[in-house]
């Protein structure tokens, strides 16, 4: 070991005590309120199918029977939703996923640490109210202001409105919006290009970097265009889906879990087209997926709401540390380094 | 063309028939979207800044510049002046086309500059860069809550956080993308 990298080790010592005590406090919270910590694998045979989510493989070699790829779970909720279903209890898990291509910098590492919890009998709307509960009573010691509740609320189409001027109820065709994003002055592609890829455009560009920090934000109401496992809402252009950003990070997604396994497949079905599609060109990691999973949903899947949380970036903003460099210790970049 | 994943500090690009330069280049991942860059650009003729966000797939339009070695004389607070080792012709940079490089510049270093129609678009600094440590405070003991790090000068003037036991005078290796301490060089 080299003194640069004892010098990190040392300097991350005092946010792994942090570290521990945050997830002690999240547990003890969570198990009080009667949620199961449940213990599902890192490598599975399957994954859910997301296009936008780039997977690591890695393949079981065995002398007795054929050799097979296994997959790291980007999320453990292919697996924490075959165990909702037949449990029909709250689960929640603390588990490391792992996402591949993800630019190393402050906000991202291929391997990262999630807080999982589903709420059973609860839509999207309790979940906010438990988040902000659980936040209230586990936040470390010297969390500043910014980072604690009450939250801050907005819809998304609001903050496009406030932060952008762009009409989303307005702007629902696809030429609409992509007027709106040449009168802001954006750069397009000639190529035609989908409503979810123009709205990322304005979003990323005009919304997101101007959010309110002085609280944490809870950002509702995603356009049904984003196609995630989120019910959409009968007659509007939205989900049922939020996001938590602290001081303009990202921390946590939830849904109103999609209950219809006709709607599950047909995501399935068209989520695996684009990724076929995307990675068969550039040659990345084709995930094999399992259409059995849509069956979950036969009427008994519970009605329910996921929330996923990034503790890496919890743990960031609570401690005031503006990159994950601050706490990962033997962060992707710092081992791969000499290689490059 | 290239692909806007590829575009790094100092790439120079044709944007709307103008050049500009990016100066900061961020990687936004959305949870349930595509990989984009956030791209702050600048033109070096008229110092307009222009936010771009765009997909790390999209084709962005990169320019065919001229490469020459100029000499770092100095600086006026203004302008960076610089010369052509061949002929001695001296030219003027404006600073603020390339924030913070006074910092990264040793006087009388000869740096490779990229021109495109007469025009300064990038001077290239390497990614690590050897300092010698001109200020060094002392180390508070027990301050566990910094980490143990304290601030020194370089003899461009510019500040790092390092750990405690560098001393003045020695030389550090600081990464210029980031301006953090990389490692003690012993030599």
């Amino acid at each position: 070991m080299n003194e640069t990298t004892r010098y990190i080790l040392f300097m991350n010592m005092e946010m792994t005590r942090k570290r521990g005590e945050m997830y002690r406090s999240i547990r003890s919270w969570l198990d009080e309120r009667g949620y199961l910590e449940v213990f599902t694998p890192s490598l599975s045979t399957h994954l859910i199918p997301e296009h936008s989510i780039a997977n690591f493989s890695t393949r079981y070699l065995s002398e007795f029977r054929p050799s097979k790829e296994l997959y790291l779970i980007p999320s453990p909720e292919v697996f924490m939703k075959q165990i909702l279903r037949e449990y029909q209890h709250n689960i929640y898990q603390i588990s490391t996923c792992f996402r591949n291509d993800e630019q190393i910098g402050d906000h991202h590492n291929p391997e990262f640490t999630m807080l999982e919890y589903y709420t059973v009998g609860a839509d999207d709307e309790d979940s906010i109210a438990i988040t902000e509960e659980l936040l209230r009573e586990t936040s470390l010691k010297g969390t500043r202001e910014h980072a604690l509740p009450p939250f801050r609320r907005m819809s998304v189409a609001e903050a496009c409105m406030q932060y952008a001027g762009v009409d989303l109820l307005k702007t629902q065709r696809v030429g609409d919006l992509r007027q709106a994003a040449l009168n802001l002055g954006l750069t397009l592609p000639p190529l035609p290009e989908t409503w979810e890829e123009t709205f990322h455009r304005i979003f990323l560009t005009f919304v997101e970097p101007n959010l309110p920090q002085d609280k944490p934000l809870v950002l509702t109401d995603y356009p049904s265009q984003i196609d995630t496992l989120a019910k959409k809402v009968p007659g509007k252009p939205y989900r049922r889906r939020w996001e938590m950003y602290i001081a303009g990070v990202e921390i946590a997604n939830c849904y109103d879990e999609e209950l219809e396994g006709d709607t599950v497949r047909a995501f399935y079905e068209k989520e695996y087209a684009i990724l076929c599609e995307q990675r068969g060109r550039d040659g990345s990691v084709i995930p094999d997926i399992d259409y059995s999973f849509a069956e979950l949903f036969d009427g008994h899947f519970p009605q329910a709401s996921g929330v996923a949380m990034g503790l890496d970036r919890l743990l960031m903003v609570q401690t005031g540390a503006t990159s994950l460099r601050d706490l990962i210790l033997f962060r992707g970049s710092d081992m791969m380094k000499h290689y490059y | 063309m290239i692909k806007a994943g590829q575009i790094e500090k100092g790439t120079a690009l044709l944007i709307k028939g103008q050049p500009f330069i990016c100066v900061e280049r961020e990687f936004v991942n959305p949870g349930k979207g595509s990989a984009f860059v956030r791209l702050k650009l600048k033109s070096p003729s008229t110092g307009q800044v222009l936010r771009e966000t765009m997909k790390t797939q999209d084709n962005a339009e990169e320019i065919t510049v001229e490469d020459v070695d100029l000499q770092y004389l100095y600086n006026d607070g203004e302008n960076f002046h610089m010369m052509h080792t061949d002929t001695y012709e001296q030219i003027e940079v404006p600073m603020d086309t390339f924030p913070d490089y006074q910092f990264f510049m040793k006087d009388g270093e000869t740096y490779r500059v990229k021109t495109w129609e007469h025009q300064v678009l990038e001077i290239v600094i390497p990614p690590k860069v050897l300092f010698e440590v001109a200020e060094a405070e002392e180390a508070v003991k027990g301050d566990t809550v910094t980490g143990a790090t304290k601030n020194v000068i370089t003899e461009t003037g510019l500040s790092v956080r390092v750990p405690i036991f560098i001393k003045q005078g020695e030389k550090i290796l600081v990464s210029t993308e980031t301006k953090e301490y990389l490692e003690r060089v012993n030599k």
